[in-house]
């Protein structure tokens, strides 16, 4: 008999550029999770998976999870491991969770996740990027995490469909927007059309305010059994409904399309499938904002327009609140920044604030939310479906 | 410079951004040995014929361990280029120019391309392979350490001489 499954908790600290290690974070995250549900104490968790990508690179640690669990003062007794999928390592934790859960192995997880990026020289995190593509293959070329692979795939979408640098700015004016009133965010300035459209070249035609920043932070989640999350919280449930997870290649060579994101689709499927759900139910989504072009693929490719209208429907504010479905409702990575294991876990907290109806920005009568990330030279896919219903 | 004394001198293959190449630490090692003869490989697979980019030790189609070299072409044609000029990782120079690039039709590689000024790369140009040396690697062997030498490849355009004059 599978088990629902639901998030009952979540908080972060601070994300930017912290004077703060990778373990005084996982505390401060910790923490907040902890302080966003009084009736749930570090005692009760039975597991625990740690979401961090460079731990051995920026901290030389290793085994990671023990070190977590101490400073946490957590006993795990189901799980105590970390999961490693660069950007998409924190929801990556959250689909394993749901699993052990679902299938009884676990009763009470918490998923953390978040990396500390700045060294106290900047160079190493330019250069420990090259570990992050293909070693062998890609690294050797200077492609690190890759603003000229995102910003082929803008050219290349641009050419095809028409897309316009309007249209990518428009990405980020309203993700900045979105993260205003968003006391974690890294940047919590409004840009304009005009300042992000002169912004200085950063890989044409990407500028500045079409990739998100480097930063330093943590996020922590906590999933729990139906039977146990009615014990635990008077808050509204909020369920995971289905996930989906895909791979088609790893080197670049090996990419099937670049501007037709073919695993995305193959999550989202595989998502909406064992959600029992189309895109079309859906009122809130955090979709995998790296660059401004990759929210306007997701729009297509996980079907909230047709292909080659993503350009479109961030101009006609179908992405927007008031729109058919506002994305990156809390900022996004655009405005919160990205510390890669923490992203996904950042993501599912908003939902879970969407769905309770108790966000910052909150969408109204938010019944059915997605969330996506990709990893690595957009190798990977990852999808997230949650609900008020099980 | 600082550093930490205890690591001065030290080869650190963590730190490597190129790929252990020799015999001793790689199996397609014969990949950067046609790379030093100006040949662009890869694996084939005998059973069904599947070609791999990169070179493999099984198929990863029907996962057969018996393989074969095979030559791919070492010139192609720009598809889109990407130009870099901030934020250019340690260890390249900027700016850092990319390119798609099609093989033949054998293969799309994403791939640096040198010997190349902004704005002069475009779509339809040809680019051929450039083999270069990177830094060797220390290796113990018994008592001794031997400095195996390595080299990478990036791709160059053919009409080198005409676009560097080409000003606008
Ligand atoms: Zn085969």
């Amino acid at each position: 008999m599978m088990k629902n499954v639901c998030i009952i908790a979540g908080g972060m600290c601070a994300w930017g550029v912290r004077e703060a290690s990778l373990r005084d974070m996982f505390q401060e995250a910790g923490k907040a999770c902890f302080d966003d549900n009084k009736a749930i104490t570090n005692k009760v968790i039975d597991g625990l998976l740690v979401a961090s990508a460079y731990t051995e690179r920026s901290a030389f640690q290793t085994h990671l999870a023990p070190v977590v669990a101490e400073y946490l003062g957590i006993k795990p007794r189901t799980i105590c491991a970390r999961v490693e999928l660069l950007c998409a390592s924190g929801s990556s934790g959250i689909i394993l969770a749901y699993g052990l859960i679902r299938s009884g192995i676990a009763d009470i997880v918490m998923v953390i996740g978040g990396e500390k990026l700045y060294m106290p020289e900047k160079w190493e995190v330019f250069y420990s990027e090259l570990a992050s593509v293909d070693h062998d293959w890609d690294g050797p070329q200077g492609l690190g995490l890759p603003p000229p692979a995102f910003a082929m795939v803008a050219k290349q979408h641009m050419k095809r469909y028409g897309t316009t640098k309007e249209q990518l700015a428009m990405v980020s004016v309203k993700n900045r927007r979105n993260g205003l009133n968003n006391p974690n965010a890294q940047f919590r300035e409004p840009i304009t059309l005009e300042t992000a459209l002169n912004a200085k070249d950063i890989v044409p035609p990407l500028t500045l305010y079409d990739c998100c920043p480097i930063t330093d932070g943590c996020a922590a989640v906590i999933l729990a059994c139906e039977e146990k999350a009615k014990d635990l919280t008077d808050k509204p449930l909020v369920y995971i409904k289905g996930t989906g997870q895909a791979t088609l290649n790893n080197m670049s060579a090996n990419m099937p399309s670049w501007t037709t994101w073919e695993a995305l689709t193959i999550a989202a499927k595989q998502a909406y499938e064992s959600a029992g759900i189309e895109p079309s139910e859906l009122d809130v989504a955090q979709t995998h904002d790296c660059f401004t072009i990759s929210e306007i693929i997701e729009y297509e490719d996980l079907g909230f327009c047709e292909k080659g209208q993503g350009g479109l429907f961030i101009q006609e504010g179908k992405s927007d609140f008031g729109g058919q479905i506002p994305i990156n409702t809390d900022g996004g990575l655009l405005s919160c920044g990205h510390p890669f294991g923490g992203t996904g876990i950042r993501q599912a907290i908003e939902i879970m604030h969407q769905l309770r109806e108790d966000a910052t920005r909150q969408v109204e009568g938010a019944r059915a939310a997605l969330t996506h990330n990709l990893s690595g030279f957009i190798a990977a896919h990852t999808v997230l479906i949650y609900g008020r219903e099980p | 410079m600082a550093g930490l004394k205890i690591l001065e001198g030290k080869y650190i293959a963590t730190m490597d951004l190129y790929p252990q190449e020799s015999r001793e630490f790689n199996r397609v090692y014969p990949f950067y040995e046609h790379l030093r003869q100006g040949r662009f490989t890869t694996t084939r697979c005998k059973g069904c014929n599947h070609e791999a980019f990169p070179p493999r030790v099984i198929c990863p189609n029907c996962l057969s361990e018996d393989l074969e070299w095979i030559d791919l072409p070492t010139t192609g044609r720009v598809e889109v280029v990407t130009e870099e000029e901030v934020g250019v990782p340690l260890g390249f120079e900027s700016p850092l120019i990319h390119a798609l690039i099609d093989l033949g039709g054998k293969l799309k590689l994403f791939s640096r391309i040198v010997h190349c000024q902004v704005g002069h790369l475009k779509e339809g140009d040809e680019v051929k392979l450039y083999v270069f040396p990177v830094d060797p690697v220390p290796i113990q062997m018994g008592r001794e350490t031997v400095l195996k030498e390595r080299v990478y490849y990036a791709f160059e355009p053919v009409k080198k001489g005409k676009s560097e004059n080409q000003v606008n």
